[in-house]
């Protein structure tokens, strides 16, 4: 049983405006979530509500198999880390982490040994006696972790905690935060509007759009196995076809494409898509020979993009850009250059088949 | 298992510690200003329309029937407007030789602009009777004239020099925060510097310059310091509110002629609010301004523009300081102490009496500084008071409405602004007649008057700390609730600590005004208490000139003194930001 979180029909109303539309989840203890969505799409509002510093409008946020929902915030023990670091500007670093001990009256000699343990967590005993401003934006987030973690909360929020840092420093404190998880093992809610972070850091990974919960799962899960064309189209990128299905064959209206799995709606809606490292791109001539003819196109490099290991290529294709990522190595031994005529493959066991229109993307 | 039971009661979240907080706060606060604001100014409406419990407009018809009394209306309106339009003009272009030429000495410039601020109204007054009185420096001494600047052309002048630095402030805040860029991208296109002036930078600033505008009008409409020393028999309407009731004992004609003068100067006080907040909506955050050197001509010609500004502003406190000094002025200048020895028989508070009968010897010396010296001493009693009041208790109030936005927040900030609104003559008048009650013990103390200043001057206070809160982050606090933080100790711990500048900047504003404050507290001294900036007026209308100047000395004195030593012990700016234009 244990400290678990769970989330039933939560609800949040503005006036008219729903920000989140009747969600349901249940958060293991010592589980990593993570929240992904677009901006607007009330993942922090979710965040607010489990923190208690936004009122729930309808549903239960109950921890410890208690409902919390009129819990003022300071009673919920949660630890919270902000976007905006939120360091006490008018206290040092040791002071700040400090803070959380004293308002629990801790007593002296076992403070002062908490907040050493706390600073060697990170590594910054040396800047004990700091103040914030003296400090990059990574190393006050660090201390604003750790002064979260320090009265030992029940839960750890993190309202996207890394977003205002540049790429590298954010790479170095996603790992630490992963670190802390796994050393710790603190149930722990993470916000975030980057995929790739999200994918990485999560156990499991909760994409929000309009309110809505789309889908709840692995990393691995959600990135092969999207069941919704927002998700997968928002996580990871992919090319999409709406058409018609007829017996394995997904009419266009441009092009007739083969697809081995079935999921069409009843009335044959249905919406392709297909990563771009499934996208087999080959030089027209000679004419590469494939499993499936039809889901040959001919179209025209348009742009390279070289990204390290693999090769972006944007493929103008009938007037559709396609988008393929092929090896380096790949794409040099089949000699492609931009304005290249090209044939793209698109093999029938890789698309992802959703039952919709393209009006959820 | 079935989690249905709630953790903890399902009222705890309405008695939470924070919402008791909250509650008991805006409770006492809107309990405060109910009492202190409100009841006195319908007091005072109540008064001008009713007679023996009956409805009635006869109040009204008087005022309008007898043209001598109606002619303060007029006269209010006309020394109002005109003033209004020339410090706009004059404030806008020295405004705009601050912020948009590479003229020398703007630090110098700007500082002398704004020492009108820590000097009664009455003291541009009193250098104007020195300059050009009847027998003023120039006018007698000088020239042989017997021309002399009593009446309208007095007002009008003296409240230009006394509304200057407000108007400033506004100009200046105004013509600083608009892009240059713009003005940069007109000349790039082709327009001549006239018509960029014309074209881009004068209606980027319009709103500043409207909002200036009806600043000046409400300052100069609702000033009684100015017009009562120089007016002569030029009557404006407060001086005529103060005329019925100390003269005539007509407590009703007072209240009527404050009730219409509460119209143009509410009218003028929205006008500027409502374009303050436009003004500012317009403000881009990316308008640090780099100034193209200006070229030799317009460079001068600002510098020498500022310079006579500066000089003028300069001069009233030169005069007024010399005036204190010297013998018999205009005719013998030798200096002498002898107006420092203030020929007030004085009231004596028991409390600075038996101070400084203990530390000094008996002697005409001890006399003087625990008698005479006594309504020095009660106005630094009470300023201190009013500093330390005043601006803890508009912060407060500040947190409540900008962080807590409880239910009746937009109450508690509508009664908090409605202040700078209310002339001080009228808040005033309202104090005797809401409070001259044997049952309201603190009427007749030093309490009262305590009270009357904080709450005349709490718009400011208000503002300044809404303003500066607006700046903490929202996440700091919840991060301190986050960890246990209890609504107290949020506030003492982190809000305080981080609002520590404006709060000091506050308690320098509110000490200022309350050293120099004459409408709002003119009613409410007596023969036991006595306040300096008072005794200034009491003085003048007693012939005794050169003693009114050497009490208006020592007021800057003490004022200058304070700020100084703000400044070295906290490093707190002094005087910036600090006008009513905020």
């Amino acid at each position: 049983m244990g400290r678990d979180l769970k989330l039933e029909n939560l609800t949040k109303r503005y006036g008219n405006l729903t920000a989140v539309d009747h969600v349901d989840l249940e958060i293991k203890e010592g589980e990593f979530i993570c929240f992904l969505g677009p901006s607007g799409c009330g993942k922090t509002t979710v965040l607010r509500m489990i923190t208690g510093f936004e009122t729930v409008t309808e549903g239960k946020v109950i921890f410890n198999n208690r409902v919390i929902n009129d819990l003022i915030p300071k009673k919920r023990e949660f630890g919270i880390v902000f976007q905006s670091y939120a360091l006490f500007p008018n206290m040092t670093v040791e002071e700040n982490i400090a803070f959380g001990l004293k308002m629990r009256k801790m007593p002296k000699k076992a403070l002062a040994e908490r907040v050493d343990a706390m600073l060697d967590l990170i590594g910054l005993s040396d800047w004990r006696s700091l103040y914030p401003a003296q400090l990059s934006g990574g190393q006050q987030q660090r201390v604003a972790l750790v002064r979260a973690l320090a009265p030992d909360p029940q839960v750890l929020l993190l309202d996207e905690p890394l977003s205002a840092l540049d790429a590298k420093i954010r790479l170095r404190l996603r790992a630490e935060i992963k670190r802390l998880q796994q050393e710790l093992k603190k149930t722990m809610i993470h916000v975030t509007h980057d995929q790739e972070e999200a994918l990485s850091i999560a156990d499991r990974v909760v994409v929000m759009e309009k309110g809505q919960f789309r889908q709840v799962g692995r990393p691995i899960d959600i990135y092969k196995n999207p069941t919704c064309s927002f998700v997968a189209d928002f996580v990871g990128t992919s090319n999409f076809f709406d058409g018609r299905w007829t017996n394995g064959v997904v009419d266009t209206g441009k092009r007739k494409i083969k697809v081995t799995q079935n999921g069409a709606a009843a009335d044959g809606t249905v919406s392709l898509a297909i990563r771009p490292e499934n996208v087999e791109v080959f030089k027209k001539e000679p004419p590469p020979e494939v499993a499936e003819p039809m889901n040959l196109a001919a179209g025209r490099i348009d742009v390279v993009v070289f990204q390290g290991a693999a090769v972006r290529l944007l493929i103008h294709v009938d007037g559709e850009e396609i988008i393929s990522d092929i090896i380096e190595k790949d794409f040099e031994q089949r000699d492609l250059k931009q304005g290249d005529q090209v044939y793209v493959y698109f093999s029938p066991d890789a698309f992802l088949v959703f039952p919709e229109g393209g009006g959820s993307r | 298992m079935n989690p249905v039971e709630p953790y903890g009661r399902k009222f705890s979240t309405w008695f939470s510690a924070d919402n008791i907080f909250t509650g008991v706060i805006m409770a006492f606060l809107l309990a405060i200003l109910a009492v202190f604001l409100l009841y006195p100014v319908v007091d005072i409406c109540r008064l001008s329309f009713f007679k023996d419990g009956v409805f009635t407009l006869q109040n009204y018809a008087d005022y309008f029937s007898e043209p001598r009394i109606f002619r303060s209306f007029y006269n209010s309106m006309f020394v109002s407007t005109v003033t209004m339009v020339i410090t706009t003009v004059l404030a806008f272009l020295f405004a705009y030789g601050l912020t948009r030429t590479t003229m020398p000495f703007k630090g110098f410039f700007y500082t002398v602009s704004t020492l009108p601020l820590i000097a009664p109204t009455i003291i541009q007054a009193l250098a104007l009777i020195l300059l050009f009185g009847r027998n003023g420096v120039i006018t007698r001494y000088a020239l042989g004239t017997d021309w002399n600047i009593y009446g309208a052309t007095g007002i009008i002048v003296g409240e230009i020099l006394y509304c200057f630095p407000n108007a400033l402030f506004i100009l200046y805040t105004t013509l600083s925060a608009v892009d240059t860029r713009l003005d940069e991208a007109a000349q790039s296109l082709g327009a001549s510097a006239l018509k960029t002036f014309f074209k881009v930078t004068l209606p980027s600033a319009k709103y500043g310059i409207a909002s200036a505008a009806a600043l000046t009008f409400n300052l100069t409409i609702t000033d009684f310091g100015i017009p009562v020393v120089i007016g002569g028999d030029y009557s404006v309407l407060a001086t005529e509110i103060v005329n019925k009731v100390f003269g005539l004992q007509r407590f009703d004609l007072g209240a009527t002629i404050s009730v219409i003068l509460l119209i143009p100067s509410i009218t003028a006080f929205a006008i500027n609010y409502y374009l303050t907040r436009k003004s500012y909506a317009m403000i881009s955050g990316q308008a640090r301004p780099f100034i193209q050197p200006s070229r030799p001509l317009k460079k001068w010609a600002f510098t020498a523009y500022s310079a006579l500004i500066s000089s003028c502003i300069l001069l009233v406190f030169i005069t007024v300081f010399l005036g204190s000094f010297v013998r018999t002025w205009p005719y013998d200048f030798s200096l002498t102490l002898k107006h420092f020895d203030f020929p007030s028989l004085g009231a004596s508070v028991p409390l600075w009496t038996a101070f400084w009968n203990s530390v000094l010897e008996p002697g005409p010396f001890r006399t003087m500084i625990a008698i005479k010296y006594a309504p020095i001493w009660t106005s630094l009693l009470v300023s201190l008071v009013v500093a330390v009041v005043g601006a803890s208790i508009t912060l407060v109030a500040a947190y409540i409405i900008e962080k807590k936005k409880p239910r009746g927040e937009q109450l508690l900030y509508g009664l908090s602004v409605l202040p700078a609104a209310i002339p001080g003559v009228v808040l005033g008048l309202g104090y005797v007649l809401a409070f001259n009650k044997p049952y309201f013990l603190i009427y007749g103390t030093i309490w009262i008057i305590i009270i009357n200043i904080v709450i005349a001057n709490f718009t400011l206070g208000v503002l300044s700390g809404t303003a500066n809160l607006k700046q903490i982050d929202k996440s700091v606090e919840e991060a301190a609730v986050s960890l246990g933080a209890g609504p107290v100790t949020t506030f003492t711990r982190i809000v305080f600590p981080l609002s520590k500048v404006a709060f000091l900047s506050t308690t320098t504003f509110f000490f200022m005004r309350a050293m120099t404050t004459i409408s709002a507290v003119l009613f409410l001294v007596s023969a036991q208490i006595k306040l300096a900036a008072i005794e200034i007026i009491f003085l003048d209308v007693d012939g005794r000139t050169a003693s009114a100047n050497a009490m208006c000395t020592v007021v800057v004195l003490i004022v200058a003194l304070f700020l100084i030593i703000m400044r070295l012990t906290t490093g707190s700016s002094g005087l910036s930001g600090m006008s009513a234009a905020k």
